[in-house]
């Protein structure tokens, strides 16, 4: 299990300590949203590093905040060693952000729009269309480089957005929730994309997601986040470590007293000797066991002596699931983002 | 080529920067890139304005000659559409500035705008370059519609004086355009308050016809009633028609002309600063409806640099 970086890490790139956000519910002044509280994390040079969480739970407004296109309410976020609010052009020269919307122009073609995000940047001559060149190879866009991107398909558009975050070669690439709405050939196709410039270019990339699978292939560490706060940070590995090596789902027949049932079971299984850790879930109980082999037998022996009907028994190698369930007490439900019903928000933006 | 050919660049991209006109510059390149991608839009953005050249002009015509002209004097020497000229183009600038706010919605739905915000880009060129954009498109339509008077002068003998010529049309074309960029607050401001481009619409739409009729655009002062007069003297729009108009029959009038720029900045002020009163008034009390991730949040930051104070 690899040690968290602290604040003070000379490899330390983001460093993000006690960042809170909040803003007013809308018409009533009095009311505040917590959107983000108190959030403390460091990122490595270098790193894959991903922040998982259900929908709402601060993981956008934190990227927003790191890549200075939402001003913090409290705390103190660094990048590259500026401030985001003292140096926040200096921050902007050093990273590269794609965004949840696919924010390209549609009536421009792929080299067009790349072109121009370089000349936001100040770039121009023969590096700027030399880089340009480049990036859509990397991104298989060559052949399709001269039609408009309004022809292009849900994945193409993906790439170009990720091209436009990388035309000035950022050293921290933010990619906020880059696969959300995308089937899942598409996704895959993504990510293979991510790890190979994540590889290639040794680049920092900091990248929010929904989804626990994406967290897990991609990410070398990770953070879980949760109604605004950070409930688990390591490794994909030494966090499904944490749940203990297997995980015993026990479903039991729904029946009018489920729960009283639900939580005789619970009291008997937590009393099997090498049993870690149960919790109740919504169709019965999760036992976290070191062996769940051995483990089995005793505990479908003590349900039936509590005369307990089980309905089905499921033995599994934990998932990052099981992490977010032992976390938060609950199972990760995924909305996927409907562009059309967005809520617009009002927030304190940069102005400088 | 490979992907390992991308070598890293470990060193921060060096400090360049750019100077604030390229920014602009580069901003209204991409405005501009996108209507001429579309030119249908510039085509039927000319509809309206030659509907009335070509057929109000002719139909009331006749009417509002013999009307204006007084008993027992000389007939006009020209015709009513070249009373009614400055007038069009004027609407041709009314229209086009009250879609001005589309394109930002557009923007920030599809989060382009923070394409511009996560860049080291001033703030400031990205409104400004907008509205260079917008200046120029206008003064375009204002010169084709200028075009096709003249032609119509030269085809079926239509009377319209063009008293100061091509340099006088391109005047009147720079004062119409400024106007519209200055009355491009008001459509920015709707869209970014209400995010929806019917309502931007709408209100464009319900406020073109009073500002026209309201005014000195449609006829000259003497030919408005009494209580139309008094409201034509504190609508911007006559000071527009009244200068254009000189440089349409009569000459270069630069009292008239001074007249219109004061008035264009007075809306241009007036417009710009009642936005940066809002968004001033939104940044101290910051809102948002649900506890989810800020979707829309460019919305915010383009009414923030709407203000003057980064002009």
């Amino acid at each position: 299990m690899t040690a968290m970086p602290s604040a003070s890490d000379p490899d330390a790139i983001i460093v993000v300590q006690n960042l809170v956000k909040t803003y007013a519910a809308r018409g009533r002044a009095s009311e505040e949203v917590k959107a983000v509280q108190d959030l403390s994390f460091t990122v490595r040079a270098g790193e894959f590093f991903g922040f998982l969480g259900p929908n709402g739970s601060g993981k956008s407004t934190t990227i927003k905040v790191i890549t200075t296109l939402l001003q913090k309410t409290g705390g103190s976020v660094r990048v590259a060693g500026y401030d985001v609010d003292r140096d926040a052009d200096a921050v902007r020269r050093v990273i590269g952000y794609t965004g949840q919307a696919v924010g390209v122009d549609g009536q421009l073609t792929a080299r067009e729009n790349l072109m121009l995000i370089g000349r936001f940047y100040h770039l121009h001559g023969a590096a700027l269309r030399r880089q340009v060149d480049e990036l859509l190879s990397v991104l298989q866009l060559t052949e399709a480089a001269d039609r408009r991107a309004e022809t292009f398909s849900g994945g193409m558009r993906r790439r170009l957005d990720l091209g436009a975050g990388l035309v000035h070669r950022p050293r921290v690439l933010f990619l906020d929730e880059p696969t959300t709405g995308l089937d899942p050939q598409t996704r895959n196709g993504v990510w293979e994309h991510l790890r190979r410039l994540h590889r290639s270019e040794g680049m920092t990339v900091f990248l929010t997601t929904q989804y626990m699978e994406e967290a897990d292939q991609l990410c070398e560490r990770l953070a879980i986040i949760d109604k605004g706060k950070i409930v688990a940070e390591g490794t994909p590995d030494s966090l499904k470590a944490e749940i203990g090596s297997d995980v015993v789902t026990v479903r039991l027949p729904r029946s009018e007293n489920f729960e009283a049932l639900r939580s005789d079971a619970l009291a008997a299984v937590q009393k099997v000797p090498g049993v870690n850790e149960a919790k109740a879930f919504d169709g019965g109980v999760t036992v976290y066991a070191a062996n769940a082999g051995a483990t089995l037998l005793e505990i479908l022996r003590v349900l039936e002596a509590e005369r307990l009907t089980v309905q089905e028994v499921a033995i599994s190698r934990p998932t990052l699931d099981e992490v977010f369930l032992k976390h938060t007490g609950r199972a990760m439900k995924i909305e996927e983002v409907k562009p059309l019903s967005r809520m617009p928000f009002g927030g304190r933006r940069r102005m400088n | 080529m490979t992907t390992e050919t991308l070598r890293v660049r470990a060193a921060e991209a060096a400090p360049v920067t750019g100077s604030a006109l390229s920014e602009i510059g580069w901003v209204a390149y991409r405005s501009l890139l996108r209507v001429s991608r579309t030119p249908i839009v510039l085509f039927f953005s000319l509809m309206m304005p030659l509907m009335w050249l070509l057929l109000f002009s002719q139909t009331f015509g006749s009417v509002v000659g013999r009307g204006m002209a007084l008993p027992g004097a000389a007939p006009l020497p020209y015709d009513f559409v070249a009373i009614l000229l400055p007038g069009i183009a004027t609407m041709t600038a009314i229209q086009s500035a009250s879609q001005s706010g589309f394109g930002m919605v557009a923007d920030i739905e599809s989060g382009y705008m923070d394409k511009f915000f996560v860049s080291p880009m001033r703030r400031s060129s990205v409104l400004l370059g907008k509205l260079l954009a917008d200046g120029l498109r206008i003064a375009v339509q204002s010169m084709l519609v200028l075009a096709i008077a003249w032609v119509m002068t030269l085809l079926v003998g239509w009377r319209i004086p063009f008293a100061t010529g091509f340099f006088g049309a391109l005047l009147l074309s720079v004062l119409v355009a400024l106007f519209g960029v200055a009355f491009s607050g008001l459509s920015n401001t709707v869209a970014l308050r209400t995010r929806s481009t019917e309502a931007t619409m709408t209100a464009s739409f319900a406020l073109t016809f009073p500002l026209l009729f309201m005014s000195t655009a449609m006829l000259p002062a003497q030919a408005l009633p009494g209580w139309v007069q008094s409201i034509a003297v504190v609508n911007s729009v006559s000071y527009l028609a009244d200068a254009s108009r000189a440089l349409i029959l009569t000459g270069y009038d630069w009292a008239a002309i001074g007249k219109a720029l004061v008035a264009i900045a007075i809306v241009g002020a007036l417009l710009n600063g009642w936005r940066s009163k809002r968004s001033a008034r939104r940044a101290a009390k910051v809102t948002r409806r649900s506890p989810r991730p800020p979707a829309r949040a460019g919305a915010v930051v383009a009414a923030s640099i709407l203000s003057p104070e980064d002009l």
